[in-house]
């Protein structure tokens, strides 16, 4: 029964790319930024051909792979610290009065700096090492993270809270047991939420501070830009949305079917 | 939806630039420092205007644009928005050597690089080489990296040797960087290395002062070949309204000082000498040395060819 919806979607979403990828061509064939639109503009092959080079060949003899693993340790990290944090804080705000006004303050001031403006002074606190990318992902993970964890459990009806303490639940008991499972679609939110933002904010933070001994994929499209190596830098692009795509598809929509869309709390 | 969206503006944008054709229009892009103090001049004095009214006799209309990359300039002419250009020699002979149909008309300036250390224990070269210790510079490829190159090869060591222990960070954050003890070097250029050399308990690594001195081209200007060869008036009056330009900056120091430190914010006494320790011609000197190097040491993938091929006719150097 469910089988045929989510073909006919499927449909949908590849005819749809495959217009935007034939829109490419056309514009690309039809040399609408001058004499010279092949090197800013190329073509879909000559892009796919930059893709293969990019693994193969790479930057000075180091493949786009070392770019990529780098990048992921950080980013793992970075969001696993981030999402354990705003755990940690969003519980205590449950407990704690006095701590959720103060936390909520930090959120709503926090939550509104760009990580990359924020980078000299994390530099002079943290030196200069990939830590400083870690810490970057972990700004832009935990205060979404948070906000949707505190509203999350705030609307976890009072009566679930009192049943729970009627069976017998108290303090992480009643967190883990009524809270979590009763917030979850917020924590799912929270997640898509904050996988967005720390893949950008490392992206951006690479970007703009690179170092040469653990270089990640910001570094590799900002060294492709320099050296007007267009191709190699949209190729590199489609690897950031390949990624972007498997999370998402691969890992966040499973853990909504299993959780959130199984418990007949929301509809994928 | 959004990336239609956005080729349908950039259709429209195109169009809407080639239909403003007919009357003299000129749309030229340049980027932030002292570096640049002759474009500013030009730019507020009217100079190139000036220098076409005298010789065509008609109006010209000139867009400035304030980019904050070589790379965004290349792209900027390649789709055609952007006429002539002012960057870093090694983006520049990117450039020639990725065909994007520009050349060299002008040098700019050059201005003194040097490399500063924080720790005593780093008194040369080959004291980094195969050490950790970070050297920060604005950009893996830039300029300040070939320098480096330039003089570790100089040296007699392999150009590449630092290459794993370089940063890439702005200026002012790898200064800040070098200030607070995050990293123990900076390799940098005008004005921050006059700040560094002024702090106490810096000292300059002197093998690369020689790399790459003030007197040798550091930001020289570029033109579409296009427009060169189909409005030869228009590039004369490119040529002589920037060469005014920099006389007016060599004879008139303190009064470009005046004007250029309303845009970067330095005190004026500084800014004078900061002006006086750059070098200001419109002859080029090193570029076909540069694209030598830069090409034998794989800075670039093309061979850009020899000095006939980097710069237009008109222009006088080496």
């Amino acid at each position: 029964m469910q089988k045929k919806p989510a073909l006919r979607d499927l449909a949908e979403k590849l005819a749809f790319a495959a217009a935007v990828l034939a829109l490419w061509e056309i514009v690309a064939r039809a040399h609408v930024f001058g004499m010279r639109s092949e090197i800013i503009f190329p073509r879909l092959g000559t892009i796919a051909a930059a893709f293969v080079k990019n693994f193969v060949k790479g930057y000075a003899g180091v493949s786009l792979w070392t770019y990529l693993l780098n990048s992921m340790k950080l980013l793992l990290e970075g969001m696993g610290i981030g999402i354990l944090l705003a755990f940690v804080f969003s519980g205590l705000s449950m407990v704690s009065r006095s701590f959720h006004n103060i936390y909520s303050l930090i959120v709503a001031v926090a939550d509104l700096l760009p990580g990359v403006a924020l980078l000299p002074v994390v530099i002079i606190i943290f030196g200069v090492n990939p830590g400083v990318i870690v810490f970057l992902v972990v700004h832009s993970v935990i205060w979404p993270m948070s906000r949707n964890l505190i509203d999350g459990f705030r609307s976890v009806p009072k009566i679930y809270v009192e049943a729970g303490k009627n069976l017998g639940l108290t303090g992480t008991g009643l967190l883990r047991r009524v809270y979590f499972p009763a917030a979850m679609s917020y924590i799912v939110s929270g997640l898509k939420v904050g996988w967005a933002r720390a893949w950008r904010g490392l992206i951006s933070a690479e970007m703009i501070f690179g170092i040469a001994a653990a270089p990640g994929i910001g570094m590799y499209i900002n060294q492709m830009r320099t050296n007007m190596n267009n191709a190699e830098m949209y190729a590199t692009l489609v690897v950031i949305v390949i990624i972007g795509l498997f999370v998402q598809y691969g890992i966040l929509n499973p853990v909504e079917k299993n959780t959130v869309v199984k418990w007949g709390m929301r509809k994928l | 939806m959004k990336r239609t969206l956005a080729i349908l503006l950039l259709v429209l944008v195109c169009a809407a630039s080639v239909s403003a054709e007919g009357s003299a229009r000129l749309t030229i892009a340049y980027q932030y420092g002292l570096a640049y103090a002759p474009v500013v001049v030009a730019m507020q004095q009217g100079l190139i205007e000036k220098a076409y009214a005298d010789a065509a006799g008609g109006e010209l209309e000139i867009e400035w644009v304030q980019m904050s990359s070589g790379a965004d300039i290349n792209t900027g002419v390649m789709s055609g928005s952007v006429d002539v250009g002012f960057m870093g020699v090694g983006p520049a002979l990117t450039g020639i050597s990725k065909n994007v149909g520009y050349r060299i008309f002008s040098s700019l300036s050059g201005q003194e690089h040097g490399l500063m250390s924080s720790d005593p224990e780093i008194k040369s070269l080959s004291d980094i080489i195969g050490s950790g210790s970070q050297i920060a510079l604005v950009n893996i490829g830039s300029i300040q990296h070939i320098i480096l190159a330039r003089a570790l090869s100089l040296n007699g060591s392999d150009p590449h040797a630092l290459d794993a222990n370089l940063v890439a960070m702005k200026h002012p954050d790898g200064m800040n960087a070098l200030l607070t003890g995050s990293l123990p070097l900076h390799l940098t250029t005008n004005p921050y290395i006059y700040r560094e050399r002024e702090t106490e308990g810096l000292y300059e690594i002197e093998e690369l002062k020689s790399a790459w001195p003030k007197e040798n081209s550091f930001i020289v200007g570029v033109a579409a070949i296009e427009m060169h060869d189909s409005e030869p008036e228009l590039y004369a009056a490119l040529c002589s309204g920037l060469s005014a330009a920099i006389e007016y900056v060599n004879g008139n120091i303190e009064a470009t000082a005046e004007l250029t430190s309303q845009y970067d914010g330095n005190a004026v006494e500084d800014e004078i000498r900061y002006l006086q320790m750059g070098n200001y011609s419109a002859e080029t000197r090193g570029v076909e040395e540069m694209a030598a190097f830069m090409f034998e040491n794989g800075f670039i993938e093309a061979d850009p060819g020899s000095y006939a091929d980097l710069v237009f006719d008109n222009v006088k150097g080496n």
